[in-house]
């Protein structure tokens, strides 16, 4: 190294890459399986939603309402945060949303314990992509998940989603669950659902992506591109699945046929923060979805490279503002753990918000209680400050209960 | 959602029970004397007979729900057949009229098991014409019905009457013209009879029983949507969204005995169905390299259910009943 130095640019990024090559375009390999990514919040302030304040009125006219329903003040144990949550009944406007097959959630025990949790709590709960092509479908892999959950969940509420990929159609996930006897009792109830996965918030337009041992990517080599992204010589590589090709009538006559083909299964949609989300979301649901998740650019991933992480997709915010609200489902996820950012979505047309890496943190902490604690706390602050705003049903949020320092005096513009 | 009144047919006995019950032996001598029949109509109307391929790396994805069997083949997966519609385009480079009476193995879901009309393991006849159109082939399956119902009359009185099956069922059947009626018309009509049809899906099973109890024929329903099949249906060109396409149903609440039209042939168009369908392009290698390099025939066909065949023509209760061996739905059996 020579006594060169480029003040303003970030000089060890450049040197990274001209020692080690494309292995710099992804996060240092030693965070593997043990890190969760996603896109850093700008210097001072987070990101949008951080930065939007949650404004209670003085005067509240459905505190009254709900006075004199009771007879007696309202308080926030009052606030009911019952929610329909694309097909499932849900105490709470949550959900878990899908971790895949990375090594944090794939084979070991997080999985399971997030499963038995989430079903404790009653929530309805996603299956990520490509679980069954890395993991197995039996004893390790998606059914011991499914598992899981339904051995916990009280009668009537939550349910369990599974999503599908192009590659996991060769392993037709969605007909193995279909017709597995584990899954027979939630599809009986109806607590079933698939979900077409079109992409997700940390890596807008890419596919699922995993490090493996050079040893292990023979055996998945004919199913996946397997990439020497980390050096010829690396004792690993990545392994990236296809996005999917999608148009419109793709969209739409996938989702025709997901209902067709499991006319007892709910239907879900899952989309990346594309700048025609609106769009997308519009034609999911006309085609009969019963619920479209929208991932935000925040939104986390077991292995992304930063340039997406921290350069591309649409917040979550602006997903949310360019999404038409339509009587189904409308899901919203990415870095949700508390009850503000959850109150904030829903304000802004979510009907429920999805806990993805806060849910495994939380498992990770404590595999009994960790995500029920979590959890409770998200759900007490939902109560505290749905009753400042004096709103006791969570339909009733609306913009007018945020503000966004940036847009001055001008309420309509959320 | 539709919740459709639970169907409940009986099980099989077991296999010394089945295979030494009269009713088997009438059904089966039955279910000869159709394939007997239907080999004779085909080859005079220029059919060429291929034996059928069991396993290929990709299998006819156009199956609501049914899981496919994989088989290790070399360290590859393969699939057994769910049924061959692949060959039967590709077959037609080397003949223009060609059949199979093919064995299908589906793993169709648990709740088909009572339904008294699926089987694990089944068999079809399966015809393709090159260059033919929809109408081609309903005008050709209404005469391979004629043709079945005439010979089994003629030879098999002793099966019928021990089956207990009244030759008059099938009058109407030789005298009339099979009716056409589109999806979008035998949705109206179910919703007539206060079942909730979803009018961008398939007619579902109990639907398809209810319509068929309401004639006296087999009748062709056309003109499904797109949502609703595997890519290799034909979509109109006309009338986007639109497959050209049909059923035919049976009588008296024997539901459908075929499927088939006019097949997805070009390169391009199978690309974009395959996506429409939620399919891996890739998987269907051999397939699509036909279709782009030389291209695969024009066609149209279908797939007759021999075993739902047989139990229209003997009046059985079951389709398993037309079948040595059934395999059923999560029912473990030899």
């Amino acid at each position: 190294m020579s006594a060169l130095s480029a003040d303003g640019l970030p000089e060890e990024s450049i040197r990274r890459r001209a020692r080690d090559g494309t292995a710099a375009v992804f996060p240092a390999l030693d965070g593997y399986g043990r890190r969760l990514y996603g896109a850093e919040p700008a210097a001072g302030g987070g990101d949008e939603l951080d930065r939007v304040r949650v404004v209670p009125p003085v005067f509240v006219p459905l505190r009254l309402e709900k006075l004199y329903e009771l007879g007696r003040e309202p308080l926030y144990g009052d606030v009911d945060l019952t929610a329909a949550v694309g097909g499932f009944a849900s105490p709470l406007p949550l959900f878990v949303c899908a971790f895949g097959s990375t090594q944090v959630a794939g084979a070991g025990d997080l999985g399971r314990a997030v499963s038995e949790q989430a079903g404790r709590l009653g929530i309805p709960m996603v299956i990520g992509e490509n679980v069954v092509p890395m993991h197995g479908y039996r004893d390790a892999g998606l059914l011991s998940r499914i598992r899981a959950y339904a051995a916990a969940v009280p009668d009537g509420l939550g349910g369990v989603v599974v999503q599908q990929s192009t590659e996991d159609a060769d392993a037709e996930v969605w007909n193995l669950v279909y017709s597995d006897p584990v899954a027979t009792e939630l599809l009986n109830t109806g607590r079933l659902a698939f979900e077409l996965k079109v992409g997700q918030g940390a890596k807008p337009g890419l596919g699922g992506m995993t490090v493996l041992p050079r040893a292990a990517a023979a055996s998945v080599a004919g199913q996946f591109l397997v990439d020497d992204a980390f050096g010829a010589g690396a004792p690993t590589v990545l392994r990236s699945s296809s996005p999917g090709t999608f148009t419109e009538e793709i969209l739409r006559q996938q989702v025709h046929l997901m209902r067709n083909n499991y006319p007892r299964a709910r239907t879900w949609v899952k989309l990346h923060p594309g700048r025609d989300v609106g769009q997308a979301a519009e034609i999911a649901w006309a085609a009969g979805a019963d619920a479209v998740t929208v991932d935000g650019a925040e939104g986390g991933t077991g292995w992304a490279p930063p340039v997406f992480l921290g350069q591309v997709g649409l917040p979550l915010a602006e997903c949310l503002r360019r999404i038409d609200k339509h009587e189904a489902s409308l899901l919203a996820s990415g870095r949700v753990w508390e009850g503000g950012r959850a109150l904030k979505c829903l304000a802004m047309g979510a009907t429920a918000v999805g806990l993805g890496r806060a849910a495994l943190l939380a498992a990770d902490e404590d595999a009994a209680e960790g995500l029920v604690r979590l959890v409770r706390c998200l759900e007490l602050e939902l109560r505290l400050l749905m009753s400042a705003l004096g709103k006791y049903a969570v339909p009733d949020l609306g913009a007018d209960d945020l503000w966004l320092p940036s847009e001055g005096s001008d309420r309509d513009r959320l | 959602m539709t919740v459709a009144p639970v169907m409940k047919a009986p099980l099989p006995p077991g296999t010394r029970e089945h295979l030494l019950s009269p009713v088997t032996h009438a059904a089966l001598r039955l279910q000869n004397a159709i394939a007997i029949a239907s080999r004779e109509f085909l080859a005079a109307n220029g059919f060429v007979e291929l034996l059928p391929p069991m396993l290929g790396p990709v299998t006819d994805p156009g199956v609501r729900g049914a899981k496919q069997l994989d088989v290790d083949f070399y360290g590859h997966r393969y699939k057994l057949m769910t049924s061959v519609i692949l060959y039967k385009q590709a077959s037609l480079l080397a003949f223009d009229r060609i059949f199979y009476l093919a064995p299908n193995v589906r793993l169709e879901p648990l709740e088909t098991a009572t339904t008294g009309r699926h089987l694990v393991e089944f068999h079809q006849l399966d015809v393709e014409m090159r260059d033919a159109t929809r109408d081609d082939v309903l005008a050709l399956l209404q005469g391979l019905m004629r043709h079945i119902v005439a010979h089994v009359l003629r030879e098999c009185t002793g099966e019928l009457a021990a089956l207990g099956r009244d030759p008059g069922a099938f009058t109407a059947l030789l005298r009339e013209d099979f009716e056409r009626m589109t999806h979008a018309e035998a949705v109206r009509r179910l919703q007539g009879l206060l079942h909730g049809q979803s009018a961008d899906a398939e007619i579902d099973w109990y639907g398809e029983k209810l319509i068929s109890e309401q004639t006296d024929r087999p009748f062709f329903i056309t003109d499904y949507p797109k949502g609703s099949r595997g890519f290799t249906d034909g979509e109109s060109r006309t009338e986007p969204g639109v497959l050209r396409n049909f059923d035919l149903i049976a009588a008296d609440g024997f539901g459908e005995l075929a499927s088939g039209g006019e097949r997805t042939h070009e390169y391009r168009r199978l690309i974009e169905r395959m996506r429409e369908s939620g399919e891996n392009p890739s998987k269907y290698a051999w397939y699509l390299e036909l279709a782009r390099d030389g291209g695969l025939p024009a066609s149209a066909g279908f797939g007759l259910g021999i075993e739902r065949v047989t139990r229209y023509l003997g009046g059985l209760e079951t389709v398993w009943q037309a079948t040595a061996y059934p395999k059923l739905p999560g029912v473990l059996a030899p």
